[in-house]
């Protein structure tokens, strides 16, 4: 106590008028910038417009300076000088894709390979992983980390692309001539901020897993790399057979790592999770293969799984509801929706902390992407018929249940897995309410629930390295030892808890207002959003519950009174996510802008269809093709069926 | 200067936000290695500049724009995002925007001025503490949040702050959070605004679903949409919920919950409810006010500018920004003014009895909220804004100076709650002069002593409510759809003013009560003695609350008074509390100022707001009113504590104990929440929880695990091992096998095109054919044959029956009879192409 105080008073022998000067020299820096402005901008734009300019310009400076300067000080330069790239990348980003900055000539040119050489890097270097030594784990690590940052450097051209209602980097191969199969890959509004959260989310992971996993560390990456490559083709993928290899893929390097490096109950649960996602799997897989019978028997003898194809069937009520049971079964058990859901706890509780991460924040947003793109594209009667009953489902069972659920749990992994449950409530509320605004907040709900679950997951993995138990009850007090860890996990709770300003508040209330304008769900619009906004009070009981229980009171256990607070490493980690949390919480115009008009194809499609059909009794009679959309990518000339495929 | 600064670019409000922000930044990650003297330079120099600029904007704001005309000075930050709304579903955009006008102007002020007092009250209360920086932080992102609540130009921004001061107070009434209690009540207080910020959300997609806006002067423009759309969408459907009726589901008899006729409310009343509820809240009014009490667990200069001062009234400023929807809802103005009229009769009934200084303050807080509710409730919102200004000057004296005399008690008292209890205190005016004074001043003012401010401000809400009644401007839309109109019952206005007359009288009772037993009498703290007779003891900071306890039966140094930090802000804000009346002094003239100044903003208002014929001569008698209240509390406090030294209060509690009982356990609503909502929603948690793990999981992963292994058990069965059974087994399967390829099989495939069909019979060893082509029930030829298949032509609808017989190696024969059936043409037959690209 002595010595802690006698250090505190030298430590504040800097003279007291050292922070004012700082913060003048950083406003003489804006001014400075301010003035250069002045001589750029034309006498049209104002004052307070040259100023904004100016700051807009500095920013990527003047920020991650500040940002290097406010790290703890106990971190060296190692720690400041990368966090101040991230916040540089970062302000980077906000600057260059704020709306009005990209390019309205719209005339960019797309490269037709971009696609693939983005899922294929990982799948390239997870083979590539295979070929180096065992022994020497640090040069593995290396070369996942540069394999995952060359993804995420492949992935920047798509953000300079304005995404409209279309597709983009369309690359269409033929590939099995005989089975109608093409390589089709491309990306829209919605796929991209999921690709992006992807190749985001997974370095970060794989970077904080590197800490705390000490076996197997050539199998690990191999598993993460393999994943990774999995789940962006599986976004991007526009052939159904082509997405349900990808999306079998990304099982078995999950299953993997649940299994090998999961925690001590880890082979039954890397079982349910297995188990319970492939059931949906073969419904799906039944599905799909009729989908491209019937095609055949459409459209004159050529089988095709591409999407655009089949979404010009026009099926009758009783066959689109059974196909759509099988996709929506499969989807919903992926997000999962109750009553699908306990495999997700169990997942969790057992998956170390970066298969958690992953699974979190990017393998359930499969679901809900899915869900998204293949039910309300390929059947939208029978989505629109399910969706009222389904919303039900969603904020009884996913909202207010999985809240209620996550406040009872002891286990703080078990109760951010159940937070989980509820936060995908609001995501799959948004997209069966299916207006324009909620299908963007479903999408923009998706990111954020990724990064902040994700943040929380990658926290909770830090306590667990120090403590290894899972008990809200073993903690306590850790405010006290570990203050700069418990401010992070503060600021990741408030953002899933939703507060305004950070990212959760915006696609929650995005999802409540637009839900209540929907006219999808029948009458009970009112009642689901309302019922969402008591998640909302549910939310922050569960989660201050644990921080309270985690972070505040005396310390009990005499553990906990020698812990180290956040490394190096862990902060690293943790840095981009929190930066991410506030840049959706303030400018979410930066995501919504490529969401909106991809949102609003959605809404019209669906519009459409109702009315030409209206549910229940929408459509009995035979089997037909509609014209292709107008806004798919052209088609390959359709080979002509071979002369041996009969059917 | 409006050049340089347009109305509609207004940026100095962007400094108004900007300073307190970067002193919350600054403090909160440089705040260790500054030191108090930066930290304490950084967080005033924030507020005190932030000051400076409200009062210059507010000056350019009296100088802009005409005479009545609602103008506002506006800047927009960026654009935030969008959603759908409107009646059409169209996309509403929510801009980061931020506007001033007359009413935010004055709160901003009172924000910033008052809360720049609090800062330095607070650079001398916190000087001991460890964690000053963080303290400072916190204060100065509660202002930043605060201003964000007044400034937001649309409700989403407002809600922005409106979550921002609630965190920042989660934040700080847990501030030492090593005592668990006082993180407990952080998130109780967290809790209780988020079931209002519920509301809130609700109120927001009403709002924005009927006027197609989010901010002020769209929703004001659309705001008639709640009342009057094209069809009756503006009523929404209570029960049955969504509109419609139930039918029998599988038997159940549903249709018993139809009601007569459907329970329908205006969506304006829905809006209403909800931002009432929203508003009750965060302004501490039934039910949700109980965390209130609790959140003084707070450092004191916390309790004086969040807890009294300016975020508790953050929900009168929301019903006043929002008049034009109150305005449409007579209903729930009623609601309102009767939620204020019982808030102030309970809390001031509980205030009472209570010993804790800051309890007492609290709750008349929380009694002096419900007569602001009255206010606006009635329709008087200047009179109700009015009492946000002067509450916030004598409730914040008040509390710095309970400050000022726990500082004083933490001495020698180091346990918190004793430090804080009335009974150890007395006699402290004679110590502490200045404190006394301010306190006095506070008193008198709150209690409405003729002459200064609270007396003002609180007769006019009174007198208000009385002659006041909000009508429904709708009424005839109404009536048009054979819906009930609400009207103001006449004696509810009467009802609610006697109401406040006894919540007065209350409050002039335990104020004086409170004065009298802390400043007034012999000290009982501790024994007061002789310099010569103190054992010194230098080591010790008296302020540190983890020091040992002392025995106070020692003689030791008498209560000091505060350092002049603490003091200048008392006497400046007793001045203000004595003098702020003559802002709008209702009964003795007409010239209000503060009406004057705020009218533009309930110019919407007015025709929805009636007033009594006779007003003009019941001034004074209903003001005589206020004035024998005041009179009559003040004189029997006065007579039970000062004259009758406490014996009478002693006497009355002890002949009423279950009563007494009752007071200083707050009416035990607290108790009544835990058993009646709390353990509701804890047990259907739990229910939930175990059905989880035994009934959801059960089914779906633990029975179809025993199923799929009771399967594989009786599989398992037949797996002997024992290898003369296997053999014995694959005898039968050959003897089968055998007897498959003895006997013949008829079997025929069958192709169609136009009606010509052609059977073709399957091969097999040593097969030969004979067939019925023709359908008249003998065969073409006695001979078999090699011909292995058969055409035949078909008209539409016409159906042939076919025979085949087969004879195979061994010379068995064996027939069949196949029915080819040409469908007729249909719709379903044919598959239709349509405009293939």
């Amino acid at each position: 106590m002595a010595t802690q105080t006698s250090q505190s008073i030298e430590q504040s022998q800097r003279p007291p008028w050292v922070a004012p000067l700082a913060v003048l020299i950083v406003a003489g820096a804006v001014l400075v910038g301010l003035l250069f402005a002045f001589h750029q901008v034309d006498a049209a734009v104002g004052l307070v417009q040259s100023l904004v300019i100016a700051i807009g310009e500095a920013s990527p400076i003047i920020v991650p300076a500040a940002v290097a300067w406010a790290v703890p000080k106990h971190h060296g330069v190692r720690v400041r000088a990368v966090l101040a790239i991230f916040a540089g990348l970062a302000m980077l980003f906000l600057t260059q894709t704020l709306p009005g900055t990209i390019g309205a000539d719209g005339q960019t040119h797309e490269s037709g390979h971009l696609l693939s050489w983005l899922l294929g890097l990982p799948l390239a270097g997870a083979i590539g992983v295979l070929f180096l030594p065992r022994q020497a784990p640090r040069t593995v690590q290396l070369f996942t980390m540069l394999v995952m940052f060359a993804s995420l450097g492949v992935a920047l051209p798509l953000l300079g692309v304005h995404m409209g209602a279309t597709y983009h980097f369309n690359q269409d191969v033929l590939w099995m001539p005989r089975f109608g199969i093409h390589y089709h890959v491309a990306i829209d509004g919605i796929s991209l901020w999921l690709v992006m959260l992807t190749v985001f989310i997974v370095p970060i992971a794989a970077y904080v897993s590197f800490g705390s996993i000490k076996t197997r560390m050539k199998d690990w990456c191999f598993a993460l790399l393999l994943l990774e490559g999995a789940m962006i083709g599986a976004f991007v993928a526009l052939d159904l057979f082509v997405f349900y290899i990808f999306w079998e893929l990304m099982l078995v390097p999950m299953y993997v790592m649940i299994g090998v490096w999961g925690g001590t109950d880890r082979i039954r649960s890397a079982i349910k999770f297995f188990l319970y996602t492939m059931t949906g799997s073969m419904l799906m897989l039944g599905a799909i293969l009729y989908l491209a019978y019937t095609y055949a028997k459409a459209s004159g003898g050529q089988l095709s799984f591409d999407y655009f194809d089949l979404q010009r069937l026009v099926l009758p009520q009783h066959v689109q509801t059974w196909l759509f049971a099988a996709f929506a079964l499969s989807f919903l058990i992926k997000v999962p929706m109750w009553p699908l859901h306990t495999w997700l706890p169990d997942a969790h509780t057992e998956a170390p902390t970066g298969g958690s991460i992953i699974l979190a924040a990017v393998m359930l947003k499969l679901g809900t992407y899915g869900y998204l793109r293949f039910c309300l594209g390929l059947f939208p009667e029978a989505s629109a018929w399910a969706a009222a009953m389904l919303a039900g489902v969603a904020v009884l069972g996913g909202i207010i249940y999985g809240a209620l659920c996550a406040w009872k749990q002891d286990d703080v992994k078990r109760l951010i897995a159940y937070s989980s449950v509820a936060h995908l409530g609001y995501v799959m509320l948004g997209i069966f309410a299916c207006t324009q605004g909620s299908i963007e907040g479903a999408v923009l709900q998706m990111v954020n629930h990724g990064i902040s679950t994700g943040a929380l997951f990658l926290l909770f993995g830090v306590i667990y390295d120090r403590r290894h138990t899972r008990q809200q009850e073993e903690f306590g007090g850790l405010a006290k030892v570990m203050p700069v860890y418990a401010a992070l996990f503060v600021i990741v709770t408030l953002a899933s808890v939703g507060l305004p300003t950070t990212n959760g508040f915006i696609g929650e209330f995005m999802i409540i207002t637009s839900t209540f304008a929907s006219t999808k769900i029948g009458k009970f619009n009112g009642i689901d959003a309302t019922g969402a906004a008591i998640g909302v009070i549910l939310g922050a009981v569960y989660m201050l519950g644990v921080v309270q229980a985690m972070f505040f009171g005396p310390i009990k256990k005499k553990e906990n009174e020698k812990l180290e607070d956040i490394n190096s490493r862990e902060l690293i980690a943790v840095a981009p996510l929190v930066i991410m949390i506030f840049v959706i919480g303030l400018f979410p115009n930066v995501f919504l802008t490529q969401i909106k008009d991809a949102a609003q194809r959605i809404d019209d499609d669906m519009t459409s269809h109702l009315e030409a059909h209206h549910a229940p009794d929408y459509y009995e009679g035979a089997i037909k093709l509609a014209p292709r959309s107008s806004l798919a990518p052209r088609a390959l000339p359709s080979a002509p069926p071979p002369a041996d495929a009969r059917l | 200067m409006s050049s340089i600064f347009p109305a509609e670019d207004y940026s100095p409000i962007a400094l108004i936000l900007l300073l307190p922000l970067l002193g919350a930044f600054v403090n909160g990650i440089w705040g260790h290695r500054l030191g108090k003297p930066a930290v304490k330079l950084m967080a005033l120099a924030a507020v005190g500049g932030s000051f400076l600029v409200c009062v210059a904007t507010v000056v350019q704001l009296a100088f802009t724009g005409g005479e009545h005309e609602h103008h506002r000075l506006a800047w927009t930050a960026w654009e935030w995002m969008h959603t759908t709304g409107g009646l059409q579903r169209s996309s509403v955009p929510i801009d980061m925007r931020f506007s001033v006008d007359t009413l935010s102007g004055t709160m901003m002020l009172i924000v910033t001025g008052v809360g720049f007092l609090i800062h330095v009250y607070s650079t001398a209360y916190m000087a001991h503490d460890k964690s000053f920086a963080r303290f400072f932080c916190y204060l100065n992102l509660f202002i930043f949040a605060m201003l964000v609540l007044i400034l937001g130009d649309n409700l989403p921004v407002l809600f922005v702050g409106w979550e921002g001061v609630g965190l920042c107070s989660y934040l700080l009434i847990g501030f030492w959070y090593e005592h668990l209690p006082n993180a407990a009540a952080g998130k109780k207080a967290f809790i209780a605004n988020r079931i209002g910020d519920f509301g809130l959300i609700v109120a927001m997609f009403l709002l924005v679903h009927y006027t197609g806006a989010l901010d002020w002067v769209g929703m004001q423009s659309g705001a008639h949409s709640l009342m009057d759309t094209p069809a009756d969408a503006f009523q929404i459907h209570i029960w049955p919920p969504g509109g419609g009726t139930y039918p029998d589901i599988a038997g159940l008899p549903l249709h018993v919950l139809n009601p007569a006729k459907p329970f329908t409310i205006t969506a304006a009343t829905a809006v209403g409810l909800m931002l009432l509820l929203g508003c009750t809240g965060k302004s501490a009014q039934i039910p949700l006010y109980v965390w209130l009490p609790d959140a003084m667990a707070g450092p004191t200069p916390v309790s004086a500018l969040i807890h009294a001062a300016t975020m508790v009234t953050a929900g009168v400023y929301l019903v006043c920004r929002m008049s034009f929807v109150f305005a449409l809802s007579p209903f729930v103005m009623a609601c309102i003014a009767v939620i204020g009229a019982l808030t102030a009769l309970l809390a001031a009934s509980i205030a009472l009895v209570q010993n804790d200084i800051k309890k007492i303050l609290a709750y008349s807080t929380v009694s002096q909220l419900g007569f602001m509710f009255i206010g606006v409730g009635v329709g008087a919102f200047t009179a109700g804004f009015f009492h946000v200004i002067t509450h916030a000057f004598f409730k914040a004296c008040l509390f710095l100076c309970a400050g000022s005399v726990i500082h004083a008690m933490h001495a020698r008292i180091h346990d918190g709650d004793a430090a804080q209890d009335i009974r150890n205190m007395g006699g402290l005016g004679k110590y502490m002069r200045i404190t006394r004074w301010t306190f006095l001043v506070s008193t008198l003012a709150i209690i409405g002593c003729p002459g200064l401010s609270g007396f003002f401000s609180k007769d006019e809400i009174l007198f208000r409510a009385y002659v006041n009644h909000p009508v429904n401007p709708f009424a005839q839309r109404l009536a048009a759809f054979h819906q009930d109109v609400w009207v103001w019952p006449t004696w509810l206005g009467p009802a609610i003013y006697f109401a406040g007359l006894i919540a007065a009288a209350m409050t002039a009772f335990y104020m004086v009560r409170c004065y009298i037993l802390t400043f007034e009498g012999e000290f009982r703290g501790w024994t007061i003695g002789r310099p010569s007779m103190f054992k010194s003891n230098p080591d010790i900071d008296p302020h540190d609350p983890d020091a040992h306890h002392e025995d106070l039966k020692e003689p030791g140094r008498p209560p000091h008074e505060s350092p002049h930090a603490m003091t200048y802000p008392l006497i400046i804000l007793a001045t203000f509390a004595a003098f702020a009346g003559l802002l709008n002094p209702a009964p003795l003239t007409k010239h209000l100022p503060i009406e004057h100044w705020l009218e533009p903003v309930f110019e919407s208002t007015k025709d929805s707001i009636i007033t009594r014929p006779d007003a003009d001569h019941l001034t004074w008698s209903l003001a005589l009113g206020g004035i024998a209240a005041f009179a009559i509390g003040t004189w029997l406090a006065y007579w039970m504590y000062m004259q009758s030294q406490g014996e009478p209060a002693r006497r009355l509690a002890a002949s009423q104990p279950a009563l007494h009982r009752l007071l200083l356990d707050k009416w035990r609503v607290d108790e009544l929440y835990d058993w009646a909502v709390i353990s509701l929603v804890d047990a259907l948690a739990d229910t939930f929880a175990w059905f989880d793990e035994w009934v959801v999981d059960g089914l779906l992963a633990k029975v179809t695990s025993v199923v799929v292994a009771a399967l594989g058990n009786i599989l398992r069965v037949f797996q002997t091992g024992v290898v003369h059974g296997y053999a014995a087994l694959m005898v039968v399967g050959m003897a089968c096998l055998g007897w498959f390829f003895v006997a013949p099989h008829p079997a025929t495939s069958m192709t169609e095109s136009n009606g010509d069909y052609t059977l073709t019979a399957g091969p097999g060893i040593g097969y030969q054919y004979r067939w019925d082509a023709d359908g008249n029930g003998t065969f073409d030829s006695d001979k078999f044959g090699d011909q292995t298949s058969v055409k035949l032509h078909l008209d539409a609808g016409a159906s042939k029956t076919v025979q085949l017989e087969v004879k195979n190696a061994f010379g068995l024969t064996r027939s069949t009879k196949i029915v080819v059936k040409r469908p007729e043409p249909s719709a379903s037959a044919q598959l239709v192409e349509v405009g293939q690209n």
